[in-house]
């Protein structure tokens, strides 16, 4: 394909002046720190003595001889898992019930999207709060009222809550922005479509699975891309509540190479398990376009 | 055209046979009273922590720690607040996530456009390769930029800067402010280039008397977009700075909790008031813009 050129005459010169002050920080920023991960991967490194290469020693330590990155891994996908289901799923619920609002739209809008604003230290302290068993916090007080007396429980030193308590809060502050998305593309649903469905008697249900969300397929793909990008490379959260703890039953890659890099000064190692953080999303990316694309051939 | 008038709201005819008009009347207001009230509750589980944590920010200490969590402060006090500035540095702290965010908005802005305007209108043989590079800073984690950019910050004496938390911010969000840039720029027609090329402009001259006026709207969007992250960001200054007259909002939270543990919460929660309240500000006065802003980001980005 011809690049597109909109100006007639414009010197080579011009093209570099425009694209390297950009591409200069872009590469020092993103691209150099990708390959420089790359390469650390093969060495073993603390950051003061001598860097030893190692060969693919670190990313056998971390296939074959390491529980602690496994247990990361899969909690990563339970983390994953559970902001999917409550942004995208409640994403998806609040748009369309929003679509079929009369008034209020506009509000609703703003308020659901304010969590987004907030940073991700205030939530961690709003939400120890809200989980804490003594003082009694907000969710054990609701647990307690409405007769489930029995689900009160310190829910981040609960190491089979954990997990499912530090997710939450990540899921909820992104809900909003999710959307809005899923909502404006909905509105783009062309009105004429959902009537004639209507007038052929079509229920709310086959309306919703046979018009608007074929029609909404491909931004649905680029909110699936963006939640679940931003759910693997989730670390603020946890770090902040219980720094993966108790135990390792909160911890995430993104948490375990963090401690590995500035706790233990493991440089090399950290950066192995960065490798495969990115490996990850990648091939998340991937296996999301080739599904979903998929169906709509289908 | 059709014969009948399709109805205002849409009934749920589950029956293939039109439904009868009581019917339709009656079966969509029960719908529609059932989405308005699970509507108002999740906005309720949205909204209700960010009231509750104002609320227990104007009770007194002793209230909130012995009180229901949910109850009312029975008398509002502010001495939270002044506890909270006397703890933190909670001054300097946003002026700083004010320098920081400014900063790393004036490059984006900048440097996106730039970048924007070199791949669509002055086009070059590797466009589509330059775009592709910009594609993997959507998608990497930032994560795995802390180890290479913290041993590079110590060889160049950069660790512990307002630069050092700046440029990675700048450079992650550049992607997205290209591509919104380069979206817009499709949009500006052929002849208004030709024409000014025509009168003798350079790409230059160009690029400051049209392009640049015409990105405005462009730019409150990309600004007001990224400002929400960057505002925010935790990782990076944690990684970068240590030093007290550098620390950003998200930093200066954490000194509230203190030796052992233990956390002044009612002082803590003024102190999470008062660093929200800025970007909340900005976001509730400039809404419509930001939530245009967020839409059009990733339809088309």
């Amino acid at each position: 394909m011809q690049p597109t050129r909109m100006l007639p005459n414009r010197s080579r010169t011009s093209v570099l002046v425009f694209l390297l002050p950009p591409l200069l920080l872009y590469g020092a920023a993103v691209l150099f720190p990708i390959l420089q991960s790359l390469f650390l991967s093969f060495f073993s490194w603390n950051g003061i003595s001598d860097m030893e290469f190692v060969g693919l020693a670190n990313y056998l330590r971390m296939f074959t001889g390491d529980d602690i990155f496994w247990r990361a891994f899969a909690n990563a996908l339970v983390y994953l898992a559970i902001c999917l289901v409550l942004q995208l799923g409640g994403a998806l619920v609040v748009a369309s019930l929003l679509t079929s609002l009369r008034r209020g739209r506009e509000l609703v809008k703003t308020l659901y999207l304010l969590p987004a604003v907030i940073s991700t230290v205030a939530i961690a302290f709003l939400f120890v709060r809200i989980y804490s068993l003594e003082p009694v916090g907000l969710l054990n007080q609701l647990f307690a009222w409405v007769g489930l007396g029995g689900l009160e429980r310190p829910w981040l030193s609960d190491v089979n809550t954990v997990l499912a308590a530090v997710s939450a809060p990540e899921g909820w502050r992104f809900t909003g922005l999710y959307m809005l998305i899923i909502y404006a593309a909905l509105l783009a649903v062309p009105k004429e479509l959902e009537e004639a469905a209507v007038l052929d008697g079509a229920s709310r249900w086959t309306l919703f699975t046979k018009i608007r969300f074929p029609y909404i397929r491909p931004v649905w793909i680029t909110t699936t891309i963006m939640a679940t990008t931003y759910g693997l490379r989730g670390f603020d959260i946890p770090y902040l509540m219980t720094n993966g703890g108790p135990g390792q039953s909160s911890e995430l890659l993104t948490t375990y190479m963090y401690k590995t890099a500035f706790t233990s000064t493991d440089f090399g190692y950290a950066s192995t398990i960065s490798v495969f953080i990115v490996v990850e999303c990648l091939v998340a990316v991937g296996l999301i376009l080739f599904l979903l694309k998929r169906k709509a051939d289908a | 055209m059709t014969i009948q008038a399709a109805p205002p709201t849409r009934p749920p005819a589950v029956v293939p046979s039109r439904p009868a008009p009581r019917r339709r009347k009656r079966r969509p207001d029960l719908f529609h009273t059932l989405s308005r009230v699970l509507v108002m509750l999740i906005v309720i589980v949205q909204v209700y922590p960010l009231a509750w944590l104002f609320l227990t920010s104007l009770r007194s200490e002793h209230d909130f720690a012995t009180g229901d969590p949910f109850a009312l402060p029975g008398s509002l006090t502010w001495e939270n607040y002044a506890r909270a500035f006397e703890t933190g540095n909670l001054g300097q702290n946003i002026l700083n996530s004010f320098v920081v965010t400014m900063g790393a908005n004036v490059l984006i802005v900048l440097l996106g456009m730039m970048a924007a305007y070199a791949i669509q209108v002055l086009g070059f043989r590797f466009s589509r390769l330059v775009r592709g590079l910009f594609l993997i800073g959507i998608i990497v984690p930032v994560q795995i930029a802390l180890v290479p950019l913290f041993i590079d910050y110590s060889k160049v004496d950069l660790l512990d800067t307002y630069q050092s938390m700046i440029i990675p911010l700048a450079g992650f969000s550049l992607p997205m402010s290209v591509y919104l840039f380069s979206s817009f720029y499709e949009y500006i027609p052929k002849e208004t280039y030709e024409a000014a090329s025509l009168d003798g402009a350079g790409p230059y001259r160009i690029f400051g008397l049209i392009t640049l006026p015409l990105s405005l709207n462009t730019v409150v969007t990309v600004v007001l977009v990224n400002s929400i992250f960057i505002w925010n960001d935790f990782i990076f200054a944690n990684t970068f700075v240590l030093s007290e007259e550098l620390k950003t909002i998200p930093l200066g939270l954490q000194n509230y909790i203190g030796a052992m543990g233990k956390v002044d919460w009612t002082a803590t929660f003024a102190a999470v008031c008062v660093t929200i309240t800025p970007l909340l500000l900005v976001f509730l006065v400039l809404n419509k813009a930001m939530i245009q802003g967020l839409e059009s980001g990733a339809t088309k980005g």
